[in-house]
Parts: C-alpha cells; sequence; structure tokens
C-alpha cells in the first residue's frame, strides 16, 4: 500500500480521478441550471480572499489562506445570488457583475498595500497536479499525499450530498417553481450546491490548479449533457468522462514532455467534440444522417 | 477490496501509460538546479564529475514556470538541487521545502549573500531575487555550489575547489569589463528603462540608474501611471533608448516608446536584454558570461558608450560556443 501511494504517476492519476470525479458529481446540477460558470467566477474572485488574508496576517499561504479563499467563494455566490435577486439584472449578468468586482478590489488592495510582494492567485493556490505526490500526511500509519486526502473527502461529501438530496436537486434543476411549491426548498439546495462547489473548488486549485477543476467541473456534465436525458446516467457518464480525461491526459502529457494538468484539461475537450460529433441522439453525425434518411425515403 | 481492485487498476494503467511514453527523452542529471544562470555556474565548476541541468531552460521565466512531466524524475533522481532563492521560484517553494527533507537542496541567494548586498522592497519583505545580473554578487554564489557539488562527489574535491576558483576569477574579471564598459556611457544618459524590475542589481552594481515599467512579479501589468512618469522621465533625460527581456512581451515596452514619439521625442528599442532566463544553448548568451556580455554590450551601446575590449582571460566565444555545445 505504501509503495502504491509512493509512486508519483499512481499518485498523479488518482488525485485527477478524485478531482474529476468531486467536479463532476456538481457540475452536472450547475451545468443544468446554468450556473457553471460560477466555478470560473470563483478562481477568480478568491484573489480578493487572499489579499485581504495577507492584510490581515501576513500568511502568504497555509490553512488561513485556503479558508480565505474558500470563504470568498461563498461570498461570491451570495453576492451574485443578491444581484440576480433584484431581477433587474440576468443571473448570468449578475455573476459577470460580481466577480470581476472582487477581483478588481483585490488587484487593487495589491497595488495599493503590497506592491513590492511577491503574492498573487499563484502563490497561494497554485496547485501542480504532478507534485501531488511530494506533500504527504500521516493517516492511519500511512504517508499519504495531501491533495489526495483532501479530494477524497471532498468526493465522499459531495457524493452523500448528491444521493441524499438526489430527488430536490434533480427537481430544483427542472423546475424551481414546482420544487418551491412543494416544499422542497430549491434555494437551500442551491446555496448548499454552490456553498460545496467553492469548497470543492478551493481545496483542487490547491491541488491541481484552477483552471484543471473549472475544466473538469464543466466540460465532462456538457460531454454527458449529448449523451443522455436521464439525470443518473448524466452524472455518471459525467464522472467517467472525467476519469478517462485523467486517464488518457497524463500519458500524453509525457509523451510530448508538456504540462500534465493542460493535457488533461485537453482531453475533456477532445471528449466533448467527440460527443458533440458522434453522439447518436444529439451529434451532429447523427443529426445529418437522420436528415438523410429522411428526405430520402 | 473494492480500493484493492481500483490500486490494481491504476498501478496497470499506469504501466500501459509508461509503455505508451517509451523512450521519450528522460532526462536526468546528478545536480538540478532552477535557472540556467545556475546551471551554468554549476556546470563550470562540476567539470566532468558531475552532471547538472536546470529545470527552466531557455526564455521560460521563472515567474512562471510550468512543471513537466520530465521534471519529475529529474528532481526525485537529483542527488542535490541547486536553487535560486528569495521567492523567485515562487510556486515551486513547497516542493523545495520537502526535497530538502531527502538530500542537499540549498537556495544559493541566501546562502551566499550577505545582508547589505540585498535590495530590499518596501517594508522589507521581499528581497530582489535577480542577482546573477551583477557579476561581483553572482561570483559569491561560486564556493556555495562548489561546497554542495563535493557533498555530492567527495572524491572530485579537489578538482571541484581548482576549478571553481578558476570560475570565480572569471567572473571577477567579467564583472571589471562590465564596470568599466558602463563607466563609458554619458554621465545623464546612465539610465536603464525595461520592462520589469529585473536589472536593479545591474543597476546598483555598475552606477546606472534602474528604471522598471512593471513590479517585480511579471504577473501584474504596467498600471497608465507606470507608463505616464517613465515617458516623463525618458522625455526629460533625453534617454535615447529603452529596452526588452527576453522572456517579456514587447509590448509594454512599445507602449513607453509611443507616448515618447507623441511628445517629439525618438526613441528607439535598443535591443533584447537576458533578464530571467539565459538564451539558447550552444549559443554564447546560453553561458552565463555570454549572457551578461549581451546585456552590457546592448545597454552600454544604445546609451551612447562603447565597451572596453573583451579581456582574453575570458572564453571568447569564437566558433559554436564551449562546453555547452554539447546538448
Amino acid at each position: 500500500m505504501q509503495a502504491f501511494l509512493n509512486d508519483p504517476m499512481a499518485m498523479i492519476l488518482l488525485t485527477g480521478a478524485l478531482v474529476a470525479t468531486s467536479g463532476a458529481l456538481l457540475g452536472t446540477f450547475l451545468v443544468l441550471q446554468r450556473q457553471s460558470m460560477l466555478s470560473d467566477a470563483i478562481s477568480h474572485s478568491i484573489v480578493f480572499g487572499i489579499v485581504v488574508v495577507w492584510l490581515l496576517t501576513h500568511a502568504q499561504s497555509g490553512p488561513l489562506q485556503i479558508a480565505g479563499a474558500a470563504l470568498t467563494g461563498v461570498l461570491t455566490v451570495f453576492l451574485t445570488e443578491m444581484v440576480a435577486r433584484t431581477r433587474r439584472v440576468k443571473r448570468d449578468a449578475a455573476i459577470g457583475l460580481v466577480f470581476p468586482a472582487l477581483f478588481a478590489a483585490g488587484v487593487l488592495l495589491l497595488n495599493l498595500y503590497a506592491r513590492d510582494i511577491h503574492i498573487d492567485s499563484h502563490t497561494v493556490l497554485l496547485g501542480e497536479i504532478g507534485f501531488v505526490w511530494l506533500d504527504t500526511m500521516p493517516l492511519a500509519g500511512l504517508e499519504i499525499p495531501q491533495a489526495v486526502v483532501w479530494m477524497t473527502v471532498a468526493t465522499l461529501v459531495n457524493l452523500g450530498f448528491v444521493l441524499a438530496c438526489y430527488k430536490e436537486l434533480k427537481l430544483a434543476s427542472f423546475d424551481w417553481q414546482l420544487a418551491a411549491a412543494l416544499g422542497l426548498a430549491p434555494t437551500l439546495m442551491f446555496y448548499l450546491l454552490l456553498g460545496l462547489t467553492s469548497v470543492t473548488a478551493v481545496a483542487a486549485f490547491d491541488a491541481v490548479g484552477a483552471v484543471l477543476f473549472i475544466a473538469f467541473v464543466i466540460v465532462p456534465p456538457a460531454t454527458a449533457y449529448l449523451l443522455t436525458d436521464r439525470l443518473s446516467l448524466m452524472l455518471l457518464l459525467a464522472v467517467l468522462v472525467g476519469v478517462a480525461s485523467t486517464l488518457c491526459g497524463y500519458p500524453l502529457a509525457v509523451r510530448l514532455d508538456v504540462s500534465i494538468g493542460g493535457t488533461m484539461a485537453s482531453m475533456t475537450g477532445v471528449f466533448l467534440v467527440l460527443a458533440f460529433v458522434l453522439s447518436p441522439r444529439y451529434g451532429v453525425l447523427g443529426h445529418w444522417l437522420n436528415r438523410r434518411v429522411k428526405y430520402s425515403g | 477490496m473494492v480500493t484493492q481492485a481500483v490500486q490494481r487498476w491504476i498501478v496497470a494503467l499506469s504501466f500501459s501509460a509508461v509503455l505508451v511514453m517509451g523512450a521519450s527523452g528522460a532526462r536526468a542529471a546528478d545536480v538540478v538546479t532552477t535557472t540556467g544562470m545556475i546551471a551554468d555556474v554549476a556546470a563550470n565548476i562540476a567539470g566532468e564529475c558531475l552532471s547538472v541541468e536546470p529545470l527552466m531552460g531557455p526564455g521560460i521565466d521563472p515567474h512562471l514556470y510550468e512543471t513537466r512531466p520530465s521534471d519529475i524524475p529529474l528532481l526525485r533522481n537529483a542527488d542535490a538541487i541547486l536553487y535560486n532563492g528569495f521567492n523567485l521560484e515562487g510556486q515551486l517553494g513547497k516542493v523545495l521545502a520537502r526535497m530538502a527533507e531527502s538530500r542537499p537542496t540549498v537556495a544559493v541567494g541566501p546562502e551566499s549573500m550577505k545582508d547589505d548586498d540585498l535590495i530590499k522592497g518596501a517594508g522589507g519583505y521581499a528581497v530582489d531575487p535577480h542577482l546573477w545580473m551583477d557579476a561581483s554578487l553572482w561570483a559569491r554564489i561560486v564556493p556555495t555550489v562548489a561546497d554542495v557539488l563535493v557533498r555530492v562527489a567527495p572524491d572530485c574535491e579537489s578538482g571541484i575547489r581548482s576549478r571553481a576558483a578558476n570560475y570565480r576569477q572569471q567572473l571577477l574579471t567579467l564583472d571589471e569589463w562590465v564596470s568599466a564598459s558602463a563607466a563609458s556611457v554619458p554621465e545623464q544618459q546612465r539610465i536603464l528603462v525595461t520592462a520589469h524590475d529585473a536589472f536593479r542589481y545591474f543597476g546598483l552594481g555598475y552606477g546606472i540608474e534602474v528604471v522598471g515599467i512593471q513590479g517585480i512579479s511579471t504577473d501584474s501589468e504596467a498600471a497608465i501611471a507606470d507608463i505616464r512618469s517613465v515617458v516623463d522621465r525618458v522625455v526629460s533625460r533625453n534617454v535615447p533608448a529603452i529596452f526588452v527581456e527576453s522572456t517579456i512581451s514587447r509590448r509594454t515596452v512599445e507602449t513607453v516608446v509611443d507616448g515618447a514619439r507623441d511628445r517629439g521625442h525618438d526613441l528607439t528599442i535598443g535591443g533584447e536584454l537576458y533578464s530571467d532566463a539565459m538564451g539558447a544553448r550552444g549559443t554564447p548568451e546560453g553561458t552565463y558570461i555570454g549572457m551578461i556580455r549581451h546585456n552590457t554590450r546592448t545597454i552600454v551601446e544604445s546609451l551612447g558608450g562603447s565597451v572596453e575590449s573583451w579581456p582574453g582571460s575570458l572564453p571568447s566565444f569564437a566558433g559554436s560556443g564551449r562546453s555547452n555545445a554539447a546538448e
């Protein structure tokens, strides 16, 4: 077991698979509720949290910084909802209003008070999936990479949430009014979903970096969406596409000797394009064949 | 049970990944450094005794470095690791700290410099890490690097020590050459404007005022106020040229040139300087001494001075470079 945990390649793949799984579980609902860009918004607005925590504590990294970043993520979601609730702007515009404001506030503070200090989102939250095997912690007599521990926790919590609230999440995603009328608390579900996204995002940014996590949240569910109409199957396919991207991305990165996170993220895009073209029902190719069959017959 | 099955599956896939990657150029070395500047010092001292390899090749900005898969075995199998320190390798900090637990891992900057040598940012927090810009400072890392190499290869001690003494002498000769060359620039024009603040040690060491258009981190972009104040200084001091750096885009620098032209001051781009990375391997600029020679020539000649004749005790760079040509 320890030999397995000491193998860099196994740990990189395991971390990738865990991030993909935890991301796809939440991402499926985010994509269905048209909230997927919140994961990107969070990645920008946490700069604000990082700068504020630095101004308060002078900590350039560490648990305080992570907590600050997670709180800023929740703040982003909360502010977005507040703006959207006024009904003066649509929700996508609300996302676009809130995260640049927080990001800009962060950059301003950085320029005003920390001009000569090398802090940015990188120093706090630039996880590099290539080095996850290095940062270990003792647990149950084993030395386990921290990223694996925290992403396992995130995956289990997210899985528990989806299983426990499956009915509520499903109805909130497809018929908000009905969910509210039936007393299924869609707003609460929404906050739970985005709160978990925010915390998972920060854990994942720390483990593997922002772009890879955003790719895992959005692209595999979007791919699964092209392949099925059933929610349970979409969840499963999203997880599978995410894990498959990890497993295909790594050897490709090794072969080309380029960024591991970058190739994993690129592989999610390859799967999306494949689904886009080849999906039996929604694929471009299927459509074209269907039409030909219809008109020629 | 399930976890074991998953484990076996992942391990099996890992092995197939190894098969797929086949003989893709695995890099290996006894001593691994972060930047090319440190690698060149180490390679000159190590001679045939130890192999040296930098993580960050030509043109790679250490602030923005991304890990490649071949870096992983390179670091894991290294007998010693040398890095610059003072936060130059920001995102690698954690990795280097972990590496230090299992092998000699030395930050050559903090290890070699005296407190008075350092240029500090506001509040005393950040130290400018671009130490290699002053050859007399960079000469100080030579004994530090030599100590580490001796720890790894005690059998080579006498060779390492003598090559170190010789190389240190070369860097001091280089330092004198840069000083003398910089002094040939008319005093009013001794001002070096570049995109980011990588040249402050160069300026301090050789009596040239340095104006950086953006801050220390290559992440942040220049603010409009920064650009305007730079244009003001360039016009009022009648500066003939400003410079671009090999790791940073030309755009910021070109904005300043346009701003100065709008005010009727003819400003040229003085050429490309090597700031955070050296030139391509096998070229003179792919060595530390060649890089400093190139920067000095470019700066001095663009600002209206003329360089001293190149000292005979330094590599002449005639033909196709030296040891580094073996790639």
